[in-house]
């Protein structure tokens, strides 16, 4: 019904020319329901204003075709006979957006008059008819855009919308500014109307629960680029571009519990480049994506990404991990065919309660433990050795105990410099200067005193810094974090962690977060893998483990640790 | 009850204003140098001056009630007024009432005619230059038009007279009509009329044009860019209707205001215009009087004068209320 091929808009600007829509296609059917998410200034009202012909002072090439007529072709006086009749737009509630000295009934019977040449009587019914069907009292007809409330102004605006029975619709951010409670009748209202008229439908929201309910495919807008597209179910639960996932991390319905990360960096202003638009926020950026645009293609069925490297890379891949500790003459199953994966930039937590065989999973995945069974691939190669852990932006490891994991004989610098003296990285001169860039990204002062130190000088809570440092120096993709925070105090350990999700925001490095504290892993996590006597029982995304279990030893652990009887005890106090 | 309570302070604002003005009327031209016996004429062409002796001042002074103290005269002058009784002319000889009936009219129609000329062709030139913003067009008519906003009204009066009056003989000189002329018709006399009163009319519009330019311009620009614009061309409805139902609509809004509040200022402008071309209206009349020291009827122009800017106020609040619902409602928020 509609098609958009190569839309670019370009503004001028008095000292360089802003492209707000770079190169878009895509296509939306009949009765079809599209929604366009992203951030403020990514393109998305830019795209609606192109598509009503309300773009004025920019240059626009493509092709806009509704039922194959080119809508940029067609004159704007012709372009009249296509506004409100067919193609009608909610725009983005404001107190401007409508007429201030025209009152309600009059702005929603202007149209009518023009496009099916009611009568002034005629027109006047369909008006309050409209009125009554959105909610609103017909009384409103007489009253004035500066006496309605945001929720009711919203109401009068689709009034207003569907009054020529469009055969497409934009809805241009219907519910910001709206209470939870009128946004729903809102959004409520919008689906009742889409099945009376059967209007296409593209809706433009940032608040993506809101494009959740709504639409069947959504589109992520990044720099006035697409950079995914697919069905809304699917890149909600498995976002496949990093941009994508970053926007869902920062939206606070769907991760209730989460803590609030935005997607590091601003919008670039320089919206020339070649590249990709993501570049300098992405956390898996190489080179070509600095020079070269990605094209948006098929990654999957029903699934397009525009990345170099399709799409958020998968970092580590474990395949049916087995192994048997031997004691005496019994055999203790430890980890059990264990399948695993991690993306790129994503932090995966990795429950269970103790003894169920996750540190054992740790220590295979670094190889400190060999496993009976089972392969491991690294960014797409097979692990062998200690390759992995002994390079740059490879794998790293934090183990639980600060204590034995850093030589209390050694002092603080020796500690952290000791990877790469082991991979032989440069100078010793440029090794201390990494090295304490580490120890200061750890959080730790960089003093000559404190550098010098022994180990044993330190605290708890320090040394577990000292060796977050030594797993940092290397530069790793992936960090696993084994109960890092458990022997510390709440105080030490809510600092340690906030920092560390800190940096992994800043880095953009991925972590396997292995705990049995899921309180933590609930603030932290992306995903989450839960472990059971050395077997994964159930994983997902942290919004569907962590509330909606569905496998009874989840649901177990869950109602331990996020006890009923802890509400009830905390609401009678 | 909140618009009426609305209503009422409203209306003992506009008394209180009133009383002011009328007792600033009453107190400013005595304290001018001088009083009116220092020089009077008899004479209604104010070409022969008398001279009076002490004897003859103070028996005028006497006579007209100027000796009495400044608490009695006031009081006198507001039960005068209250009885609509505006005074005698000391000057004249007549009732200040009646020279005023006499003389309003052409000051009326030199007015009310500069204003709606300089308003139409202000509205006109400043909604051409706004659809054509930034455009060569604009901008010669912008430069122009600051320009000639900076010449002053009597200036402007000396130039036409000087050039189309003196130099073509293309106008009279001054006046209202040709004196001792019998019109053959209604048609004559209005020509005749218009014929004098053009290059006036004329000097004062220039000076107000680019005042109601500029608003006009700056108002539909601004109009332009609001997003109920977008709205209504999204409506695809005509251009015509846009432009008038929901651009000019929305921009009269400060041309209203402004050409009503202007009216005040116009009186001003007309005063020295009237001079300029010896123009039978209140301005001149009020040089006269000032000059004269004539104090009913300085007191009387004065009242008719702020009567008229203080309507004119008055009537632009109602106009606006009905062109803006915004502000009705905002009048009733205040009553509370």
């Amino acid at each position: 019904m509609l098609e958009i091929k190569d839309l670019t808009v370009t503004y001028h600007t008095n000292t360089s020319l802003v492209c707000a829509v770079n190169n878009v296609s895509f296509s939306v059917k009949k009765g079809e329901s599209v929604g366009i998410m992203g951030e403020s200034g990514c393109g998305k009202t830019t795209l609606a204003m192109a598509v009503m012909g309300l773009i004025q002072d920019a240059d626009i090439s493509g092709k806009i075709l509704f039922n194959n007529d080119n809508l940029l072709a067609i004159p704007e006086k012709k372009l009249n006979q296509y506004r409100w009749k067919k193609i009608a737009i909610v725009f983005q509630n404001s107190l401007e957006v409508f007429n201030p000295v025209l009152t309600i009934g009059e702005q929603i019977i202007e149209p009518m008059r023009t496009h099916a040449a009611l009568s002034l009587k005629k027109a006047d019914i369909r008006m309050r008819y409209l009125l009554e069907l959105t909610g609103l009292d017909p009384e409103w007809a007489n009253g004035y855009p500066h006496q309605m409330s945001g929720g009711m102004r919203q109401r009068a605006l689709i009034a207003m919308a569907i009054s020529c029975d469009p055969k497409f619709l934009i809805i241009d951010e219907p519910t910001t500014s709206l209470d939870p409670e009128s946004r729903d009748s809102i959004l409520r209202l919008i689906k009742e109307l889409q099945k009376r008229i059967g209007f296409s439908l593209i809706m433009i929201s940032h608040n993506l629960s809101a494009l959740r309910e709504m639409t069947s495919t959504v589109m992520t807008m990044c720099c006035g680029q697409i950079v995914e597209q697919g069905i809304t179910a699917d890149v909600m639960r498995n976002p496949m571009h990093c941009y994508t996932r970053g926007l869902i991390d920062a939206s606070p319905d769907f991760f209730k519990y989460k803590d609030l990360w935005g997607i590091r960096g601003t919008i670039p202003q320089n919206t020339q480049s070649n590249g990709c638009a993501f570049y300098s926020r992405c956390c898996q950026a190489g080179e070509n994506c600095k020079n070269q645009r990605p094209i948006l293609q098929y990654v999957s069925v029903e699934r397009k990404v525009a990345c170099h490297k399709g799409g958020i890379e998968t970092l580590l891949e474990v395949y049916g991990i087995q192994k048997t500790y031997l004691l005496k003459d019994r055999k203790i199953p430890a980890v059990k065919d264990v399948d695993l994966n991690i993306k790129s930039g994503e932090i995966v937590a990795l429950i269970g309660k103790s003894g169920s065989g996750k540190s054992s999973l740790a220590h295979i995945l670094v190889n400190l433990l060999s496993p009976d069974k089972g392969e491991i691939f690294f960014m797409g190669k097979k692990v062998k050795g200690f390759k992995v852990t002994k390079k740059i932006g490879g794998m790293q490891i934090v183990f639980q105990d600060p204590f034995s994991s850093t030589s209390h004989r050694m002092r603080v610098l020796d500690v952290v410099n000791e990877p790469l003296d082991i991979m032989k990285w440069k100078t010793a001169e440029e090794r201390n200067i990494k090295s304490m860039a580490a120890i200061s990204m750890a959080g730790l002062p960089c003093s000559d005193d404190f550098l010098q130190r022994y180990a044993h000088t330190l605290s708890g809570g320090q040394r577990q810094r000292l060796s977050m440092a030594r797993a940092l120096v290397t530069g790793p993709r992936l960090l696993i974090a084994d109960e890092v925070t458990s022997m510390l105090d709440p105080s030490s350990s809510a600092n340690l962690l906030r920092e560390l999700k800190g940096l992994q925001n800043i880095h953009g490095f991925s972590m396997l977060y292995i705990t049995h504290d899921f309180h933590l892993a609930r603030k932290v996590a992306n995903r989450a893998y839960v472990m059971s006597e050395g077997r994964i029982v159930e994983s997902g995304p942290s919004f569907e483990i962590f509330e909606r279990p569905v496998h009874p030893v989840t649901i177990s652990l869950m109602n331990s640790s996020f006890s009923k009887k802890e509400q009830k005890k905390r609401k009678k106090g | 009850m909140i618009f009426f309570q609305g209503k009422k302070s409203r209306v003992i604002e506009y008394l209180f204003t009133i009383w002011v003005i009328f007792t600033l009327n009453f107190f400013l031209p005595r304290t001018m140098p001088g009083d009116p016996f220092l020089f009077i004429s008899a004479d209604e062409e104010g070409e022969e001056v008398a001279q009076f002796s002490e004897e003859q001042r103070n028996y005028y002074m006497a006579y007209y009630g100027l000796d009495r103290p400044l608490y009695s005269q006031y009081f006198s002058y507001f039960s005068d007024l209250s009885k609509g009784y505006l005074g005698y002319s000391l000057y004249y000889n007549q009732p200040v009432t009646i020279i005023l009936l006499h003389r309003l009219p052409w000051t009326l129609c030199l007015v009310m005619t500069a204003v709606i000329l300089s308003t139409v062709i202000g509205i006109v030139l400043g909604g051409f230059c706004a659809v054509y913003a930034d455009r060569w067009e604009d901008r010669l008519l912008y430069f122009m038009l600051i320009a000639i906003s900076e010449i002053p009204a009597f200036l402007v009066g000396l130039v036409l007279l000087f050039f189309f009056a003196a130099g073509m003989g293309l106008f009279p000189l001054s006046g209202a009509m040709t004196h001792f002329s019998g019109y053959d018709g209604f048609m004559e006399k209005t020509g005749d009329i218009l014929h004098h009163a053009a290059l006036p009319v004329i000097a004062l519009t220039l000076t107000r044009i680019s005042g109601i330019f500029l608003l006009t311009r700056s108002s539909i620009i601004t109009v332009l860019t609001k997003t109920y614009i977008k709205t209504a061309r999204a409506k695809g409805i005509s251009g015509q209707r846009i432009f008038i139902k929901h651009i000019f609509r929305n921009a009269m809004l400060p041309i209203v205001t402004r050409v009503f509040l202007s009216l005040g200022s116009l009186v001003g402008g007309a005063i020295l215009v009237e001079n300029v071309f010896a123009y039978p209206g209140l301005g001149k009349l009020m040089r006269d009087a000032v000059m004269m020291h004539d104090y009913p009827l300085i007191q009387g122009i004065f009242l008719m004068v702020t009567i008229s800017v203080l309507s004119a106020n008055f009537i632009a609040d109602l106009v606006y209320k009905k062109l803006d619902p915004r502000i009705s409602d905002a009048a009733a928020a205040d009553g509370h």
